[in-house]
């Protein structure tokens, strides 16, 4: 007997029992739906947040340091001045950079160093880290802010997509300044979309003579409020260093270069960092990767170049191994409804054969051998996987879709952004669909192993 | 020239309870080819059980069963299926079609699992029901039929694998005695044209007698006679 006598015969008894069948379809049709929704809500889930940490910029970016020659104790505060403490401190799951290389030449955070860093292959951007102390006043307060510089090509990231008001800035130099909602709350009652244009004053310590240390300036630097950040699209953008007042890179580095001599610039000195007049030194360079995936690479490579470097790259491996045991945890739960239907699958067809018992009992009187029996009732099994599979994730994905829907409407109304949180790739449709017909296999073995091993005799007399 | 089949001591024993019932008590007999032969006795004489183990339903629990020389007692389950899909066909009081196939398809599903692709079984499925003259009616089921024109369509299902025994069961049992006539007619045909051996069960002696070259009594699982008509 061929396969395709085989389906022939197994399809005709499933459409001459149409209501069984159909129910016991339903049957799995809803186990694989509760099981297809639940993976699905668990991958729909992932990427949302995957996503959001890759557009936060914390899982592309490694913080590249200049290695210490002298330590000052272990809590590293010597390494810095005040508001220019070493990045990093204190980032949860933070991976910290290597040791400097223990032969290799002292390495210095200049512009050359910059340009090397910018030239390592799977490197997007390189780009110094820069915060600089500044009192800023506007409308009636004052108030002490660590202003920090945001490259141009930050344009993209996901915080300067949305503003509330006004625009990025116009160049790298520009007196320009981008401000967050809950800062400019702390100055102004005023409306977001009314302070952009309006003048705000900065002002900072710097040093008249380089090298000398004293004595101080007073400088006064007025920048125009140019955007208002609506608020922070990821809480961790307050770890990645943004605060509430962010200036052009070049208009930062000038206003950390004035200040450059004051007390941190005796830090330096100390710390060996020292550079040689007129060349500039950084605290700390931001290195953007091409990909995610390729940041322990790119951190391997800027290790070896005689630079600390790390990354939040473990962090977020340790984020998708708590993904992989929800998606395991949704499964089982999803499991459940299926080991159900599996039971509706094992008793449809011990009814199936017990009505057909009379027939099993001719087809073996003229020949039919027990492989041929047994074929036919998994395939009949089977096919109420594939159906009940099929319609199972077409049930499932419809319902992820209202639900989906009905969240964003919620989400929205709160003021956040509509996100995907059921995601049926293509795996998850095939596997799902696989996973039924495998199950619903499994489920009717044992009757059909009971219909292959009937007794003709009395599987003849049966009425 | 040897027998198609030969019994020696053939035994069938059941156990019920404790106590042993000795449906079938050392049978030897042998059926040559081309012959028809009679098995008759009271009901209870084993003579259906040995109709069973010749078509294979059934296993001996004693004694030797050989079809073309070919031991069955010994046979594998495998083995089994494929004597009764290619050694015997069988026929039974009851027609035992399957309700929700037509004629046609009921002869067709013999073939099916001797593995006879699908085109070449239709047209044979129809040929063999034409031949048992029933032109016309291949595509109706069997609950659209008289008990004759199933029969007929059990003995052409029968005939679909080309065997060389045919094995009938009371064949005419649930039949009036005019279609009896005319079944038994076709059994006989069958014989004489295209020399099928037959071996039918039947409680009639008269109908034996009549239509069978050699009767076997039997009573009480053992044969107590074998008369030459």
């Amino acid at each position: 007997m061929t396969f395709a006598d085989a389906l022939a015969l197994a399809l005709r008894n499933l459409r001459q029992a149409k209501l069984r069948t159909g129910l016991t379809s339903m049957g799995v049709a809803i186990g694989i739906a509760s099981l297809a929704g639940m993976v699905s809500l668990g991958v729909g889930l992932q990427e949302q947040v995957v996503n959001s940490f890759m557009r936060s910029g914390l899982f592309d970016t490694i913080t590249v340091s200049a290695p210490p020659i002298v330590r000052f104790g272990r809590d590293g505060r010597a390494r810095g001045g005040p508001g220019r403490g070493p990045f990093g401190r204190g980032l949860p799951g933070g991976r910290e950079g290597g040791r400097p290389a223990p032969d290799g030449p002292q390495r210095v955070l200049d512009d050359a160093a910059l340009k090397q860093l910018q030239a390592l292959p799977g490197v997007k951007h390189a780009a110094p880290s820069v915060r600089v102390q500044v009192q800023v006043s506007f409308d009636q307060e004052t108030e002490f802010v660590a202003a920090s510089g945001v490259p141009m090509f930050s344009k993209d990231d996901d915080a300067f997509q949305a503003l509330a008001a006004g625009h990025f800035f116009s160049s790298d130099t520009a007196p320009e300044c981008l401000i967050t909602s809950d800062m400019l709350k702390r100055f102004t009652a005023r409306d977001p979309k009314d302070v952009i244009g309006q003048p705000l004053t900065m002002r900072y310590a710097a040093t008249t003579a380089p090298g000398n240390g004293v004595p101080v300036e007073r400088v006064e630097a007025p920048c125009a409020i140019v955007g208002v950040i609506n608020r922070d699209p990821s809480p961790m953008n307050a770890i990645a260093g943004q605060s509430g007042l962010m200036l052009p890179l070049g208009k930062a580095l000038e206003i950390s270069a004035a200040q450059a001599m004051g007390p941190p610039g005796i830090a330096a000195v100390l710390l060996g960092q020292q550079s040689q007049p007129g060349v500039r030194t950084y605290q700390a360079v931001t290195v953007t990767t091409m990909k995610a995936s390729g940041v322990q690479d790119v951190e391997d490579k800027i290790k070896t170049l005689g630079f600390q470097a790390f990354s939040l790259n473990d962090a977020l491996a340790g984020a998708k191994r708590a993904f992989l045991l929800l998606d395991i945890f949704l499964s089982l739960i999803g499991s459940i409804a299926l080991a159900v239907s599996s039971l509706g699958i094992i008793n449809t067809m011990v009814m199936s054969i017990l009505e057909r018992t009379r027939e099993i009992g001719i087809m073996k009187a003229i020949g039919g051998g027990d492989g041929d029996i047994r074929r036919i009732f998994l395939i009949e099994a089977g096919s109420i996987g594939l159906i009940g599979g099929a319609s199972g994730v077409a049930i499932g994905w419809l319902v992820g879709r209202v639900i989906n829907a009905g969240a964003n409407y919620y989400i929205v109304s709160q003021g956040g952004t509509a996100g995907n949180f059921f995601s049926l790739p293509f795996w998850l449709v095939g596997g799902a669909i696989g996973f039924s017909v495998a199950v619903s296999l499994l489920a009717g073995s044992f009757p059909a192993s009971r219909a292959a091993r009937l007794d003709p005799i009395q599987a003849l007399r049966h009425d | 020239m040897p027998a198609l089949i030969e019994t020696r001591d053939l035994a069938r024993h059941y156990q019920m309870g404790h106590a042993v019932v000795r449906a079938l008590d050392g049978v030897s007999i042998a059926i040559n080819a081309g012959e028809f032969v009679a098995l008759v006795g009271a009901s209870g004489s084993g003579k259906s059980t040995l109709l069973n183990l010749l078509a294979g339903l059934d296993r001996p629990t004693g004694g030797t069963l050989s079809v073309f020389g070919h031991d069955v007692s010994r046979m594998s389950r495998d083995e089994l299926t494929n004597h009764r899909r290619k050694n015997v066909g069988i026929i039974f009081q009851s027609f035992n079609l399957v309700s929700t196939m037509t004629a046609s398809d009921n002869v067709a599903l013999a073939m099916m699992f001797a593995g006879v692709p699908r085109a070449q079984r239709d047209v044979r499925a129809h040929d063999l029901l034409a031949k048992m003259g029933l032109e016309g009616r291949q595509q109706h089921r069997p609950k659209e039929m008289s008990g004759g024109e199933q029969q007929r369509v059990a003995i052409a299902r029968a005939l679909a694998n080309t065997p060389h025994v045919l094995l009938a069961d009371e064949p005419t049992g649930n039949l009036d005695s005019k279609t009896s006539r005319e079944i038994m007619s076709v059994l006989k045909e069958l014989n004489e044209r295209d020399g099928k051996a037959i071996v039918m069960v039947t409680h009639d002696a008269a109908l034996a007698s009549r239509y069978a070259h050699r009767t076997i009594t039997m009573l009480d699982g053992a044969v107590v006679s074998e008369t030459l008509s």
